[in-house]
């Protein structure tokens, strides 16, 4: 067993770790304030391949593995959680899925335009009536001769503002349940494909997370992604792999609290001392260190799962979880060690929290994590199923082969 | 153009731990990085390839790890990676590193037209590596430039010195050694990083490779011995003096002068 980091996945840290410090940094206070997003930022970071993180380099992508596209997140989240909301949402349940599920024609058409950033992706589940209960889903696919046709309402949609191409999950006309679920990639140009307003936000305002209406939208029957009815296996695969990204980007929230924590009690005199020297705020600090580093050695175990091609379910719920509650107890703790100065918006801190708490509530809130947690431990004894109904497994690339685990 | 640009690979640590048997860096267990201005040197070697075309080379002294920085290197673009490795180049000061890089650059064919480094490195400070190689090989050396002319077979250089702005001309073979404004420095793709350390080639040369033998390397073949290191402490003696404007400026000129920090005369 090895702890440490290869040299590759060393120098990957150290050059988004620079990068971010010197361009994402600052423009976070920013996109916070205008909640605009910078698209000539973004620009940059596509040349960088930040927008292919795991795509092959044939596709134009950078081709990394998965912990090292963890460590990606964790260091732009570090610098600015809203851009790194963009990278994770874009590249862990967008561009992935494309890649694992796609056809190589879609590969074709579809991975390049993600990989360099020229269309950036969303993945479009929830709705106004459904969003941890995936099988309510209401929206609707009729099929018409060579096409598709789709209504529906999609909210929260991340990155849905700035989107070039959008995985939207719908229900064939008259199935009920997970069974007619079914993922279809429909470009943001599609007449009748229509973007709502930005939500405001209490963090990570500078994502533009927004509604995408679908009326009488015709997508054409190869921009199906997997196949017909296989929408559920397709989300929950593609979650599996997202909750890696999200668990990243609040492991890098947390240490960007614990960053700015240390500094400010090293500056700040109380009673005579720094605060550092208080026994009071050295145990906020031993506790914020010890669950940061928990958090990332789950984050990093499950990337290392994914990449062994080994199931990692539940390892990435855990990690998801677990490091987005590390986030916002770094972030309250944070604020708390800040006193006064935290709660205003002279310092980083108070962003940092309203950051974080969204870490618990997308791509599976704390309570669904903890469904498929103890699902796939009872699993084990009783051969129950998981999250709405069915098994859940991870699905994997080997080469150019499919391989889809027991599902 | 073929250019040789020697890397030195620094720890990327906020402290630097020191042996303090051998008086050396312990560089296990930490974090490293390509030394920053000799990774301006690399920039500005790919500049000048981009536009006269050529092969760049990196070589750099050190342990195995050093590897990383030279695949790093390779990302950047460079063409080629040697790592001058060796057990008995341990231990190495200024002079014994510049002669296992001077040895090295020595055996390339066909020999370089053009050496580039760092003027100094964050960890030890000196300066001394890139003079010490110019001499050894018996090439023209022109150190601290922050801009780089290519002149048919010389370059016109510039460089700042005690506030003044030098411009020498210098041909070629010729070593130099830049400064942070030289050239800007890039941001990796990531796809490079992959590609450098998954498909890239890294030479390795020791001892044997080299001709050398261990009485000239390592501490054996060092001229100088680090006794100790110490932090310097400053103190701050502040006094606050009172009375009448006369008698305070007769203080403060008295005050200066007992610490020779003005002349009588001045005064």
């Amino acid at each position: 067993m090895r702890f440490e980091a290869t040299m590759k996945q060393a120098v990957v840290r150290r050059t988004v770790r620079e990068f971010a410090g010197s361009k994402l940094a600052d423009a976070a206070v920013e996109m916070d304030r205008t909640a605009r997003f910078p698209l000539d930022l973004a620009g940059e970071m596509a040349d960088l391949q930040y927008f292919g993180l795991e795509i092959p380099a044939k596709y134009g992508g950078a081709g990394l593995d998965a912990v090292s596209s963890a460590m990606v997140v964790e260091e732009i989240s570090r610098a600015n959680a809203a851009m790194g909301l963009c990278i994770s949402v874009h590249n862990g349940v967008s561009a992935y899925p494309m890649y694992l599920f796609g056809t190589p024609e879609q590969h074709r058409r579809f991975l390049p335009l993600m990989a360099s950033g020229e269309k950036i992706g969303t993945f479009c589940l929830t709705e106004p009536n459904a969003g941890s209960d995936i099988a309510s889903i209401e929206s609707t696919a009729i099929r018409r001769g060579d096409e598709y046709v789709l209504n529906g309402n999609k909210v929260f949609v991340t990155n849905g503002g700035v989107s070039g191409i959008n995985l939207i999950l719908a229900r064939l006309r008259g199935t009920e349940r997970a069974e007619g679920l079914t993922v279809f990639i429909v470009e943001s140009e599609r007449r009748g494909l229509d973007k709502g307003p930005p939500e405001d936000l209490m963090g990570m305002r500078g994502n533009p997370v927004c509604p995408i209406l679908l009326n009488d939208c015709c997508v054409p029957s190869h921009n199906v992604l997997g196949r017909e009815g296989e929408g559920m296996k397709v989300a929950l695969s593609s979650l599996n792999g997202g909750r890696i990204g999200i668990g990243a980007q609040a492991l890098g929230i947390a240490q960007a609290c614990l960053d700015v924590s240390l500094t400010y009690a090293e500056q700040r005199y109380q009673f005579g001392k720094r605060l550092v020297e208080l026994e009071t705020i050295q145990k906020f600090l031993a506790d914020m260190t010890i669950r940061i580093e928990g958090a990332r050695l789950l984050i990093y175990r499950a990337s290392h799962l994914k990449d062994r091609g080994l199931d990692y379910a539940r390892e990435s719920a855990m990690a998801k979880l677990y490091a987005s509650e590390v986030a916002v107890e770094a972030g309250r703790r944070g604020v708390q060690m800040h006193g006064g100065y935290g709660y205003t918006k002279a310092y980083p801190i108070e962003r940092y929290y309203r950051d974080a708490k969204v870490c618990e509530i997308y791509e599976g809130t704390s309570e669904i994590q903890r469904m498929v947690i103890a699902r796939s431990l009872l699993s084990e004894v009783s051969g129950s199923k998981g999250e709405n109904g069915y098994e859940h497994r991870s699905v994997h690339k080997t080469g150019s082969r499919r391989t889809y685990y027991s599902y | 153009m073929n250019i040789v640009v020697c890397i030195k690979q620094v720890p990327d640590e906020p402290i630097i731990r020191i042996d303090s048997e051998r008086m050396t860096l312990i560089r296990e267990g930490t974090e490293s990085t390509i030394n920053p201005l000799d990774r301006v040197a690399l920039e500005a070697g790919l500049h000048l390839r981009k536009h006269n075309g050529g092969q760049v080379t990196v070589l750099s002294m050190g342990p195995p790890r050093g590897e990383e920085s030279l695949r790093e290197a390779l990302a950047a673009g460079a063409d080629r990676a040697i790592l001058l490795t060796d057990p008995a180049f341990a231990g190495s000061d200024t002079l014994a590193t510049s002669h296992v890089l001077a040895r090295a650059i020595s055996r390339l064919r066909p020999f370089p037209d053009l050496l580039l480094c760092g003027m100094k490195t964050i960890d030890s400070d000196t300066g001394h590596v890139g003079p010490q190689i110019a001499e050894e090989l018996g090439i023209p050396q022109v150190c601290g430039v922050n801009k780089i002319n290519l002149e048919e077979d010389s370059l016109v250089v510039e460089r700042l010195s005690d506030g003044f702005l030098d411009t020498v001309k210098v041909t070629l073979p010729a070593l130099i050694s830049v400064s942070r404004e030289c050239c800007p420095v890039r941001s990796l793709p990531l796809g490079a990083l992959e590609i450098a350390f998954s498909q890239g080639d890294v030479t390795r040369w020791g001892c044997q490779e080299l001709g050398v033998s261990e009485e000239e390397v390592g501490l054996k073949g060092s001229a100088t011995r680090v006794r100790r290191l110490l932090t310097p402490a400053f103190t701050r003696k502040g006094e606050i003096v009172s009375g009448s404007p006369r008698l305070l400026v007769d203080r403060l000129i008295g005050t200066l002068e007992a610490v020779g920090l003005l002349d009588e005369e001045d005064g």
